[in-house]
């Protein structure tokens, strides 16, 4: 086998190996043959953990730091070869969390209030810092605030994180008003309060003039996922419920009627509050859309950002308004994550009168923490990077970088729309009609994450998908895969590792995620006009081929397609700390095999208190291949005794 | 962002003292009389009250106080010279220590009682240019100075360790300077805490060891920290060294005035274990019983208590019995600090006990003995793997702890985090952070302020309410509680803090017996009349003006150093003040409220004064239990603190 293709198609080789003989390729593209990540310098000492970036109307781009400084920085692209120039705008600020520039202000929302900006005076920096409007905390570490993005009318969305308890360290709570929630502020200094149901609501995003924001996996959020938010939303931590009995709130659903349907389990034993773990083979668990109907106030995610995959910790969401600058997906919506330190892409519709869509993955390899993202005057997405106390892929503190289109068209699949019958799916380029005609190019599963008070959820409900057929179109841009099993409300991933470009390229990103909250109405499409071929011999994609044999110690490249296609990869590497330890590091402790897989399925995170980021539950990786993945981790231990 | 799930570990246990210490009680002076001192010439007395003028200087009036002796001072108020404004003036009774010195009654005030070892409290007050020092074993010294405004403080100021004045190499000591300058201004109560050893001998009388101040603390910061002093300092009451001698203080100098000395003799504890043999266990216990009856896997007998017998990292159970000898009678304190579960047992006489396999922690008991031997049981059990095996066991009174088992069965931590320290540069440095009020996390502050000036003069101020919440003088704040890691969100001011009161100062009172309003968190902010509106940059002085309305009344804030930067002046002035009446301005609270001359008040016990400029009346109510100062306002006032 090549050494040369990377971790993305290693569950593809087999199918590719088939292949090769008929696709000439020089070389296997990557992402960075697409969308270069282009470092902006600061100077030495200046520590850049970005929590806001807005772009100024002369084409400056503006930084707010968790370090409460607010910079301008000219000439960011570094044209002429010249270095940008950084100079302080604003210092003092409460953990600078977001930044907006409106009619020559910048509107920064701090730990306790949404700031106005100003420099009055035309020296470059500040000197009149405004509150426009401060809310109450308790002092809570946890109660960071992000925003603002401008609403239509010219007011001012800003988010706030619920606090923990004290003895239910793992339990969000609200303890003073609006923690949990999303105001809508005015110039004037009047709030409304304007949806709950957030834990960690870090990234925010003005789309076609409505709001989307995203939360994090935790407690009540089964995985990170973008919301629409409409007034009076809730999106599923109860913590904010405890002020909807306030006269000016939009919800009216209370703690009490939503702990009837759902138990938060606050359990104590022998004295001591017990923290809910995720209940394994559960006979009729909690899902967020059963609720729909007792509780119109229900908002489902639009998009669900599956844990572990598709990020971890969800940042800014933001859409291409670059009119092609920026490549092939004009109007797309791109969405950070800290993290993983790389950015996703999604595509959103409206089915039924609600938003729902694709989520791919789109460029990872950031230096940090992606948490904010704004757009520069030359097209390219400027990326704000911190990581601090949280860890991730990228394992600098902080930055600032910036990413460019290089102006090649990758072979991607531009968007995934639900169809009756299916899903049809757009390419960038026409679609080599043999690999595209063929099933065995198309894998894929559905699933759903539970709605519980334990730390995320696993997957759950896992089928694979049937795929009855496909058919594609005349020009060769479109498929249609019809799949029997669709389940509304559940999470679809689509794999199309074995479609190759009319050029012979493989798909840069061959998964699709598509969260089905309805299926559209309409014809669905007859038998006769599908394709239903099969290659021979069959080489099964959903189950990568592993040497079995039990005396045999497996390398890395043997492992790998196991340790991806489980989502391993997204927080271990095999010798360096990433978001998790290192699979070295868990060899050390001498965990038996079982114990390992018991660790997969009931994960103990405090038994890395030095990693701040807690493993999800994950027994949804088969038995086997757990056990072979635990076999592998230990084998590391003998290679460095 | 996710739950720290590092927050429950973060309990560590930082390491025990190697010092051996075993205190005796606390005693208090009782300062009803001279009783507890040698005689002297007259100039020390006893007194109830003692009031200073800040601006007089002793130096510019020499104060007269003849008195004769102690008991007849009630009436030496009187004498002084009619002409001038007197630095000093005081009221007969008792709990306070004064000396009033002149040309030729000076002694210093010897205590009739030596130490060695000793932890040493007062609480001191000294007249503008005045000058004394605290001579542990009558040897060394910690100056008294009237050192306020000093920024870069030396030797000779107060809380300084003095030189001496030796001519000859070897013998020579030039003193050290305090860390920071935490000093009051006259005529304000000073706390000291002094934690000093006696310099140690060998049975030959060779000085093994040198004195040594453990920590030296002066109004709540530390100024030396485990510093030692190898010969006696400027004036000792003999020039030897020696293992015990007399506090000492010094009187020839100027007046000084000292009230609530507390003090404690410490001496090596006298305990020890012996016939320590252990029992080791494998497997995964959960709960002491799960291991305690079963074979043990392997034991044996040690010199001393350690967990170094174990032999896997983790999955142990170990059981460690052996007698326990103390020579004195008293209340013991046992601390047993580990990791996984663990349980004390002296005596038969069960005094910790937690079972739980994953703990960090230190347990403590207390236990009465009289002098002999007892035998004692310690288990501990751990399943966590990703903790080291720790065990340690150390005894104390109500002084230092002994530790009772090796080195390295409990080492030290070893992950010390590097501080960031935020200093204002040229111009004022603002930072946004939480605020513990008077340290304490339960009166946290959420929407405060922090200015740094250039000057070293510093303040917080509240957003919330419009208020100036505390000043201090010196370096300005630590953030690490705020940035290293995810932080906290919270900062620490880095200075002797004056902190004056909390909520809004500006206020509609329907009668003058009103209080002033309180916000709850609940509902704070936004449904107060009062609104925050934050602030601006002064051009030239990069100083914040702070605005903020209430009902309708438009305040600006302004505050700066002031006085040679020792003092801050605060002024409030007000636009749209409209003609609801009964607007106050609540200047100050505390336990008590002195009106001084020339419009200085000194407030809650003379930790501070306020200052208002003439025209102002303010009145002293009581709120609560509590003094107020408050004024009308209707367009401005200006008023200084002084600490």
């Amino acid at each position: 086998m090549k050494k040369i293709f990377n971790t993305y198609f290693a569950s593809s080789l087999l199918i590719l190996g088939a292949l090769s003989t008929s696709a000439q390729i020089n070389k296997t593209p990557t992402e960075d043959d697409y969308y270069k990540i282009i470092s902006i310098p600061a100077p030495e000492g200046v520590l850049l953990e970005a929590g806001g970036v807005a772009t100024l109307p002369d084409g400056r781009i503006a930084v707010s730091t968790r370090r409460g400084d607010v910079w301008t920085i000219e000439n960011p692209t570094m044209e002429n070869g010249s270095a940008p120039q950084f100079k302080l705008f604003a210092s003092g600020l409460h953990e600078a969390l977001g930044l907006t520039y409106k009619d020559e202000a910048l509107y920064v929302a701090q730990r306790g209030e949404l700031t106005k900006l100003m420099d009055k005076n035309g020296d470059g920096i500040a000197d009149v810092y405004e509150t426009i409007y401060s809310w109450p905390l308790s002092g809570h570490y946890h109660e960071y605030s992000f925003g603002p993005k401008i609403a239509p009318d010219g007011s001012f969305f800003v988010t706030g994180n619920v606090a923990f308890g004290n003895e239910e360290w793992w339990r969000g709570e609200s303890r003073v008003p609006w923690r949990g929630w999303t105001m809508k502020i005015k110039e004037d200094g009047t709030m409304e309060p304007w949806a709950t149901g957030m834990r960690s609501p870090c990234g925010l995003g003005m789309i076609n003039g409505e709001l989307f924001y995203d939360d994090n996996q935790g407690d009540w959020q089964g995985s990170g996922g973008i919301f629409h938010l409409t007034k009076g939303s809730f999106t599923g931590h109860p913590g904010g419920l405890k002020w909807t009995n306030q006269p000016n709130s939009p919800v009216k659903l209370t703690t009490e009627q939503l702990y009837a349907k759902v138990d938060p389990r606050m359990e104590r034993f022998e004295g001591r509050a017990v923290k809910p773990e995720n209940i394994q083979d559960e006979k009729d668990p909690n899902f967020l859309y059963e609720l729909k109907n007792d509780f119109p106030e229900v908002r489902l995610p639009a998009i669900w950002l599956p844990h572990g995959v598709l990020g971890i910790s969800n940042a800014e969401i933001i859409s291409d308004e670059t009119a092609g600058k920026f490549g092939p997906f004009t109007g797309q919506v791109f969405v950070g994550d800290q993290g993983q330190s790389k950015i996703m892409r999604v595509v959103m519709e409206k089915v039924k009168g609600e938003f729902q869509g694709v989520a791919f993955d789109f460029r990872a390899g950031f230096q940090s923490g992606v948490l904010r993202m704004n757009w520069g005057h030359d097209g390219s997405l400027y990326a704000g990077l911190t990581n601090r106390g949280w860890g991730s892929a990228g394992t600098a503190t902080a930055g600032l970088q910036r990413l460019m289109w290089t102006g090649k068209v990758p072979m991607e699949m531009k968007t995934v729309s639900a169809m009756p019958d299916g899903f049809e799916i757009e390419f960038t380029y026409p679609v080599d009609k043999a690999t595209a005609e063929n099933l065995d190019s198309y894998f894929g599963r559905n699933y759903i994450y539970k709605y519980h008070p334990a730390y995320g959820s696993p997957t759950t409900n896992d089928e694979k998908l049937n795929i009855k057929g496909v058919k594609i179109s005349e020009d060769g841009m479109k498929v249609r895969v019809v799949i029997e099993n669709l389940k509304q409300f559940y999470l679809h991933e689509i794999n199309v590792a074995g479609i190759r470009s009319k050029d012979g390229l493989p798909v840069l990103h061959n998964t699709a995620y598509y969260t089905l909250n309805n299926i559209p109405e309409g014809a669905k499409l007859p038998a006769s006009e599908l394709s239903m071929k099969r290659s021979k011999p069959v080489v099964a994609p959903a189950k990568p081929k592993i040497v079995s044999s039990s005396n045999k110690k497996l390398t890395y490249a043997e492992i790998e397609p196991l340790l991806v296609k489980n989502t391993c990869t997204a927080c271990h590497q095999v010798s360096k700390r990433q978001v998790g330890p290192s699979f070295a590091d868990i060899a050390k402790r001498k965990y038996s095999n079982d114990r390992i897989v018991q660790l997969i399925y009931t994960p103990e995170p405090k038994n890395w208190p030095e990693h701040e980021t807690p493993m999800a539950a994950m027994p949804q990786v088969p038995k086997d291949e757990a056990l072979k993945i635990a076999g592998w981790i230990n084998s590391l231990r003998a290679e460095t005794p | 962002m996710q739950t720290n799930v590092k927050q429950c570990f973060l309990v560590f246990i930082t390491a025990f003292s190697l010092t051996s210490l075993y205190a005796q009680e606390s005693k208090t002076l009782a300062l009803e009389d001279l009783s507890a001192f040698k005689p002297q010439a007259g100039n020390w007395q006893i007194v109830g009250d003692v009031i200073i003028n800040p601006t007089v200087d002793i130096h510019a009036h020499q104060v007269q106080a003849p008195v004769e002796s102690g008991k007849k001072s009630k009436k030496s108020k009187e004498v002084a010279a009619p002409e001038h404004p007197k630095a000093v003036t005081f009221s007969a009774g008792k709990g306070i220590l004064l000396n009033m010195n002149n040309e030729t009654i000076k002694d210093n005030l010897v205590s009739a009682f030596e130490h060695g070892d000793i932890e040493l409290e007062l609480e001191v007050m000294v007249p503008k240019g005045s000058n004394s020092g605290i001579y542990l074993q009558g040897r060394y010294e910690v100056q008294l100075l009237d050192s306020w405004g000093i920024k870069d403080p030396k030797y000779s100021d107060i809380g300084g360790i003095y030189r001496n004045w030796e001519k000859e190499p070897g013998k020579i000591y030039m003193g050290k300077a305090p860390l920071s300058n935490p000093a009051k201004a006259p005529g304000l109560w000073q706390k000291f805490k002094i934690q000093f050893r006696a310099p140690k001998f060998n049975s030959a009388g060779e000085k093994i060891a040198n004195a040594k101040f453990i920590s030296v603390e002066l109004n709540g910061v530390k100024i030396h920290d485990n510093v030692e002093v190898p010969l006696p300092t400027g004036g000792p009451i003999e020039n030897n060294e020696m293992a015990t001698g007399p506090l000492m203080i010094q009187g020839d100098h100027g007046p000084v005035a000292i009230r609530n000395v507390k003090y404690r003799l410490m001496k090596d504890v006298q305990a020890s274990l012996s016939n320590i043999s252990y029992k080791t266990y494998y497997g995964n216990f959960k709960v002491i019983s799960d291991f305690a009856s079963l074979k043990p896997t392997a034991s044996g007998s040690i010199p001393e208590l350690t967990c170094e017998v174990l032999e896997n990292e983790n999955d142990y159970g170990s059981i460690y019995t052996g007698n326990l000898t103390v020579s004195d009678d008293g209340d013991y304190k046992f601390i047993l600090a580990y990791t996984g579960g663990g349980r004390l047992i002296i005596n038969n006489q069960q005094l910790t006990n937690f079972q739980s396999g994953d703990g960090w922690r230190a347990d403590e008991g207390m236990i009465n003995l009289k002098a002999g031997s007892y035998p004692f049981e310690i288990y501990n059990y751990k399943n966590a793997s990703w903790m080291p095996p720790r065990l340690g066991l150390s005894v104390q009174t109500t002084g230092t702890p002994k530790t009772l088992t090796s080195f390295n069965s409990y080492p030290p931590a070893d992950q010390p985090v590097s501080p960031i320290l935020i200093e204002p540069g040229n111009s004022p440095r603002l930072l946004r952070a939480f605020l513990d009020f008077k340290g304490d996390t339960k009166q946290r502050l959420t929407h405060t302020i922090g200015v740094g000036d250039p000057s070293g003069t510093h303040y917080v101020y509240d957003l919330k309410s419009g208020n100036l919440v505390c000043a201090w003088h010196g370096k300005f704040v630590d953030a690490t509680p705020m940035w290293h890691d995810r932080g906290d969100g919270s900062f620490k001011p880095q200075g002797a803090v004056q902190y004056l009161f909390n909520n809004e100062p500006l206020a509609f009172l329907t009668t003058p017996s009103e209080p002033f309003p309180i916000m709850l968190q609940e509902t704070q902010v936004s449904n107060t009349p009062y609104k925050g509106k934050g602030y601006s940059i002064e051009e030239g002085t990069g100083r914040p003006v702070f605005m903020y309305t209430y009902n309708g009344v438009e305040a600006e804030d302004k505050i700066y150093p002031d006085d040679n930067n020792r003092t801050i002046t605060h002024e409030v002035s007000l636009k749209n003040r409209g003609a609801k009446p009964g607007l106050y301005y609540k200047l100050a609270e505390g336990s008590d409220i002195i009106t001084l001359p020339d419009g200085l008040y000194a407030i809650d016990d003379k930790q501070y004064y306020i200052k208002i400029g003439a025209g102002v009346q303010p009145t002293i109510r009581e709120i609560n239990g509590k003094k107020e100062l408050i004024t009308t306002i209707d367009s401005s006032i200006k008023y200084s603190i002084i600490w």
